[in-house]
């Protein structure tokens, strides 16, 4: 093992997690809750629910606002990378909306659900291969640490995990619909950009 | 009534061809499906693939041109089977999830055939190889959470502990020391060469597995780790093949591989949960029946003797993946400290070992102790999933952020 590479352009587990370690986290989180919210019944399904909208929000948004632009420079073809990237984004967020009119503990939401994992796992998955990893090629990796401390400020004003009790597990949901929480999210991101631009 | 392949029929060869469309698969959910389902597809695609690999060497050495085209059609078949199984594995898992099932395949096959097995020194080598493939799973379980953010225990689902086994550094050995003797092929039990086989197949495509894996990762520490157990299977690979008599004739043996898969198809048609996977299973022990037929054909034509006198009279007990978990408490409890000398166990570390050692490890932490401690530098310890209390040895209990 040469300290050369280490320290070079690849990165590793003990630095500063950057904007990908992130990204790539929040992806494994995504994926557990999908599995909370199909095995939880009643009130916990619901707030496990509102849990997923949220962590969606925060993490979809982070990626529209600061990871594809600067994969549609980066990377070769990048507009069309990022291109098929939000196609897919818009239909989950559909998929999602059409979800929040349903009722938790119904049949219809178990199918739509189920659509949305496939839908969401599949996107998570072409990011990491089709775009993540070579972003980690092409850009600094100061530059995306630093994303990554933006990313962090803006979702830590954003409320990831609502306190059970503090709130009915139903009036999470009511005041977190879909479209509601990415407008908030994305308000989030402005502040932040705007602050550290 | 017990299931004896050698009276059973199956589908005859010319009907078992495959479109590309039935080809084509739906692979099981990364997140629903059983751990062990997960274990029975990566084990019966070792089966294949040493099946195929049996039948090309098989091949090269075979001056007959109607047996190498018998040969040919079989395995044209065996391909389609190995594909329809390893793409069962769904694209969404990475290559270090899909590492994680492979070891726990190696911990709970390994750990069920030592059970098992019959005779003595095989049950012994059986009971060294799992203690290093325990330790395996401990370590790219903590790569698992260092790159990928997420905990093992996702994909083991508290079936197998995720604890420190015989500590990686101390599996590079002398390559000398990795050759065993082999059983006597005259007064083996059956059993035996089943086991045999089954367990040098699944370290043989776990050891493939690796060598091609290994460099599609950035991260160095995960290119590195690779290598490291990469090496270690190399041994392994050698430990087990060295346990089968190289005095099997070549029909001998090809009778006991296609036997071996008719054992494995049915075991895991009888064990599996998921229906569609099941499927699967049952129709390809019908194809493999055929197969077996057609090899005891060979072996009657060429080798001038009965199948049934290398086989055994009925069918095993079906082969089933579950917990082993007491089992290698008890083990860690007794073995951690063995290495081989020669073909047998020592417990001290021998002048040759002692040199080996030095010579790879040029007075570093090889990278399977790095990976543990840049965790605990991370996360303040290690990851472990410790579902039956406290390590068995002391030495080996939770190492805290104060290491550092």
């Amino acid at each position: 093992m040469t300290e050369e590479r280490t320290a070079g352009r690849v990165p590793t587990a003990t630095m500063d997690p950057d904007v990908i370690d992130l990204l790539i986290g929040q992806h494994m989180e995504i994926r557990d809750l999908f599995t909370e919210v199909e095995a939880a019944t009643g009130d916990a399904r619901a707030d496990a629910f509102g849990r997923l909208v949220t962590l969606l929000a925060v993490h979809e948004t982070a990626e529209e606002q600061v990871v594809h632009p600067m994969a549609r420079g980066a990377l070769d073809g990048g507009d069309d990378v990022v291109d098929a990237r939000l196609a897919e984004e818009r239909q989950a967020k559909e998929l999602l909306g059409e979800l929040e009119k349903r009722d938790p503990g119904s049949a219809e939401f178990d199918t739509l659900l189920a659509g949305l994992r496939v839908a969401v796992l599949a996107h998570a998955n072409s990011e990491e291969a089709h775009e993540f990893r070579y972003l980690r090629r092409t850009v600094d990796p100061a530059r995306l640490r630093a994303m990554a401390t933006m990313v962090r400020a803006a979702e830590a004003t954003a409320p990831t995990h609502p306190h059970p009790g503090v709130e009915s597990a139903k009036a999470n949901l009511t005041v977190g619909p879909v479209v509601a929480a990415f407008d908030r999210a994305r308000d989030l991101f402005t502040k932040a950009r705007s602050g550290k631009d | 009534m017990t299931f004896n392949p050698l009276e059973e029929r199956g589908i005859p060869l010319d009907r078992q061809l495959r479109t590309w469309r039935e080809l084509d698969v739906e692979p099981v959910d990364p997140d629903h499906a059983d751990p062990y389902t997960k274990c029975r597809i990566i084990a019966m695609n070792g089966i294949e693939i040493e099946s195929i690999m049996f039948g090309h060497n098989f091949t090269r050495v075979c001056p007959d041109l109607e047996v190498k085209r018998q040969l040919a059609e079989v395995r044209y078949i065996e391909q389609q089977q190995q594909k329809v199984v390893n793409w069962l594995l769904p694209g969404s898992a990475s290559p270090l999830e899909t590492t994680i099932s492979y070891e726990q395949v190696a911990v709970d096959l390994t750990a069920w055939v030592a059970r098992m097995e019959p005779d003595p020194y095989l049950t012994q080598a059986y009971q060294f190889g799992v203690l290093e493939d325990f330790d395996h799973l401990y370590r790219y379980a903590n790569l698992y959470e260092l790159i990928q953010h997420r905990k093992a225990e996702k994909i083991v689902d508290g079936l197998t502990e995720v604890i420190p086994g015989r500590p990686t550094r101390f599996h590079h050995r002398h390559p000398a020391d990795n050759v065993r003797e082999p059983y006597d092929r005259t007064t083996v039990d059956p059993l035996s060469r089943l086991h045999a086989l089954t367990i040098m197949a699944a370290e043989q495509q776990t050891l493939s597995f690796y060598l091609n894996v290994g460099p599609q990762y950035m991260e160095p520490i995960a290119r590195q780790l690779y290598q490291e157990i990469a090496m270690i299977e190399e041994e392994h690979v050698t430990h087990y093949e060295s346990l089968v008599d190289p005095g099997e004739t070549w029909w001998e043996r090809l009778v006991t591989h296609e036997y071996n898969e008719c054992y494995l198809y049915y075991s895991f048609m009888e064990t599996e949960s998921d229906r569609r996977v099941r499927a699967i299973w049952e129709l390809h022990l019908n194809m493999e029946l055929e197969h077996l037929r057609l090899a005891c054909d060979l072996m009657r034509r060429n080798d001038g003797r009965e199948p049934e006198e290398v086989l055994a009279p009925e069918l095993p007990n079906v082969l089933t993946f579950e917990p082993n978990k007491a089992y290698l408490r008890e083990l860690l409890d007794t073995q951690i400290d063995l290495t081989t000398l020669g073909t047998g166990y020592v417990q001290e570390a021998h002048e040759r070992f002692e040199r080996m050692q030095e010579a790879l490890m040029g007075g570093e932490d090889p990278v399977s102790d790095q990976v543990v401690t840049r965790h605990v530098e991370q996360f303040g310890e290690d990851y472990r999933v410790e579902t039956e209390g406290p390590h068995p040895d002391p030495t080996l209990r939770r190492r805290e952020a104060s290491h550092r």
